[in-house]
């Protein structure tokens, strides 16, 4: 017991050390909280948290982009808090940021930190999630939600012969882009008279909250067919739930991510939508760094980038949330 | 169920047999609560739906529950003594991604990278939760913090390191190599034994064990004795910070292998792994009659009250009820548990002077 526990203490200790020390080596949010500029030579980038790879995709584009156009980075994770979102962006406030990118909280919520950065002549560029409000922002560069949602409804249908009892995971409720994806999915689904949903549960956008949300799901409707998740994390975890419960089921997701694309090439997942994360922070950075030196926007407010479908036929050629030739 | 503290069943008092037969009735009633909430959980919603009370889904339901169980009889241990621990879900998640690390990318070493065995890994997940543990228990007992601050900050420490280890980022595929030879992780959450979920054994087993700790050994007498009152405790000879640190290990022992459970299921480890997992599990010992205040409790009752929380999840989620309606109903339950419980106290003090 003894000579068990000395082997396995410094064994554990040993392991943790080695992968943080491993990980930690990319560089971003950590090293720029120290490294104060004098002038305005800092672009704050904040996003919900990165443990999506979505967001991952959004931050490391956005802070490349920026580090290649000269600029100092801070990036910041809100976790879907409004008000950690504005905490950081008065910490983006008190370091004279020169420009905000921000995939921010909440459409409603998140207004008043971004006019409060504005009253402070910070100018704020929104990615991947609007707000309602036009005047406040600089820009607002968006992927077309609504367009890409009815893309992966008609996949979905097609992949279901138009008929059939299906399943929707939705994403958290209080974030804009749940409610406009599911309202994307229905516009096409519900005019297909035999596709009857028979279950509707919100799993938060987490992976471990939908693959119990489909097990039990699939215990009450053991007939199902389909399921069509909000985000490719849920979309994760009703797979791992479809594969345990050894079923012949449609999944389809939203978002492009990694692991659903190399999922669907696999014959796992059937489809996602890709919404071109890294393409839209790397315009959010040059309108940022147009704006910084010309004084004003270079292009309407409010942008809407289409979303690609991503089934079997191209999967192969996408990498990091961009499709090859798009 | 079974209140170690509740004095036996005196002989009826001569006078007011009637009304203490009624008061002896409901208390039963009310010790077993628990057992009642449950039954009629399954009762209701049996009615509702016809695919609730199916071998499957009740397999299903009870494979849900281990998660929870597991890391509630954890903290159980923690509560007994009077202390709480808020880290568990934490310590779920950072033992998640270690495992996950270690199974997907390997351990760095000089001169290359070396792979574990499933078996390796999954004792290293439970190492990094006992050490976790331990950190809590010494800071409880050498530093003198209170438990509730020692463990809040130990939830975003741990939650911290838990990002650290993939800088944020997902380990997507567990399955390993036979090159490698690490696969089998799938073994502990997917793949059953006899019909059973392998996780519904390992919760039976824990659940055993810890019913066997706390009701049949010395060190079981010792965690109630520091709970009920540490200085009476320190008096009477035991080493009241041993016994702290050790129910600190057995707790972050417990949430550990609970995040392992979850890890193997999903097939992926993420870092934000069972994020406030600690009030579920916290939820189910007060349910199950464990009094926050230390020294009271069993862990039967904790794995029923986890069975209720679980049930009635899994049921509002099977009927079809909203997100928000299953947050309501499901604190709405653990608020009355507590208030029954504190009906309980008062019947059991007013049974007690009548018959002294």
């Amino acid at each position: 017991m003894n000579s068990m526990r000395r082997f396995l203490v410094p064994a554990g200790v040993a392991a943790l050390l080695a992968l943080s020390a491993c990980s930690s080596s990319s560089d971003d949010s950590s090293g720029g909280e120290s490294a104060a500029p004098a002038a305005s030579k800092l672009i704050v980038v904040i996003t919900p948290s990165p443990d999506n790879v979505f967001f991952k995709a959004e931050q490391d584009a956005a802070a490349a982009e920026a580090k290649k156009l000269g600029y100092e980075t801070l990036v910041l994770s809100h976790d879907d808090d409004p008000t950690k979102q504005s905490q950081e962006i008065d910490t983006a406030i008190s370091r004279k940021a020169a420009a905000i990118i921000l995939d921010n909280a909440g459409a409603d919520s998140s207004e008043a930190a971004i006019q409060r950065a504005k009253d402070n002549k910070i100018p704020t560029f929104l990615i991947d999630r609007e707000i309602n409000k036009t005047g406040v922002a600089v820009a607002q560069i968006v992927s077309n939600n609504a367009q890409g949602a009815g893309l992966g409804g008609q996949e979905f249908a097609k992949l279901m012969g138009n008929k059939g009892e299906y399943a929707e995971l939705t994403g958290k409720a209080t974030d804009t882009n749940a409610g406009v994806r599911s309202q994307g999915y229905h516009g096409i689904l519900d005019q297909y008279p035999d596709m009857k949903m028979v279950a509707q549960q919100s799993a938060n956008w987490d992976q471990a909250e939908a693959l119990q949300k489909t097990q039990t799901i699939l215990q009450a409707h053991p007939a199902i067919k389909g399921i069509i998740a909000g985000n490719d994390t849920m979309a994760l975890g009703a797979w791992a739930a479809v594969q345990a419960a050894k079923k012949d089921i449609v999944v389809v997701g939203f978002d492009g991510s990694p692991d659903v694309v190399n999922s669907i090439t696999k014959g796992g997942i059937k489809a996602t939508v890709l919404q071109p994360a890294s393409k839209i922070s790397q315009m959010a950075v040059q309108q940022a760094d147009e704006y910084i030196k010309n004084g004003k926007a270079s292009q309407p407010e409010k942008q809407s980038i289409d979303c690609v479908l991503v089934n079997a036929d191209n999967a192969a050629s996408v990498t990091d949330f961009a499709v090859a030739g798009s | 169920m079974i209140d170690t503290k509740v004095p036996a069943p005196a002989p009826p008092a001569a006078r007011g047999g009637r009304h203490d037969t009624l008061a002896r009735a409901a208390l039963l009633l009310l010790r077993g609560r628990t057992l009642v909430v449950l039954v009629v959980l399954v009762i209701f919603f049996s009615a509702i739906s016809s695919e609730y009370l199916t071998q499957s889904n009740l397999i299903l339901m009870t494979k849900h529950v281990a998660i929870n169980a597991i890391l509630a009889i954890g903290v159980t241990f923690v509560i007994l003594t009077g202390g709480i621990d808020l880290s568990v879900g934490s310590i779920a998640g950072l033992s998640s991604m270690v495992a996950g690390g270690l199974l997907f990318t390997g351990l760095h070493v000089p001169g290359g990278t070396v792979f574990f065995s499933v078996a390796v890994v999954v004792v290293i997940g439970i190492v990094v939760g006992a050490l976790v543990g331990a950190v809590n228990g010494l800071l409880v007992t050498r530093f003198k913090v209170a438990p509730f601050i020692a463990t809040l900050g130990m939830l975003y420490v741990a939650r911290g390191a838990a990002q650290l280890l993939s800088n944020g980022g997902t380990f997507p595929d567990l399955a390993g190599t036979d090159a490698r030879g690490n696969t089998g992780f799938h073994v502990i959450g997917v793949d059953s034994w006899l019909g059973i979920p392998v996780a519904v054994w390992i919760m039976v087993v824990v659940a055993a064990g810890a019913i066997v700790l706390t009701t049949k050994t010395p060190f079981g007498r010792r965690i109630f004795a520091v709970g009920g009152n540490e200085r009476a405790a320190t008096l009477a000879g035991i080493r009241v910070n041993r016994v702290k640190i050790a129910v600190y290990v057995l707790s972050g022992c417990c949430a550990a292998l609970a995040g392992l459970l979850l890890t193997s299921e999903l097939g992926a480890a993420y870092p934000d792994t069972a994020t406030t997992y600690e009030l579920n599990a916290i939820a189910a010992a007060v349910l199950g009659g464990t009094a926050l205040a230390g020294g009271r409790g069993t862990i039967v009752g904790t794995v029923m009250g986890a069975f209720v929380i679980g049930f009635l999840s899994d049921g509002l989620v099977l009927v079809g009820v909203s997100t928000f309606w299953q947050s309501v109903v499901k604190g709405a339950v653990i608020v009355l548990a507590v208030v029954t419980e504190q009906a309980q106290q008062r019947l059991q003090s007013g049974l007690a002077k009548r018959v002294a």
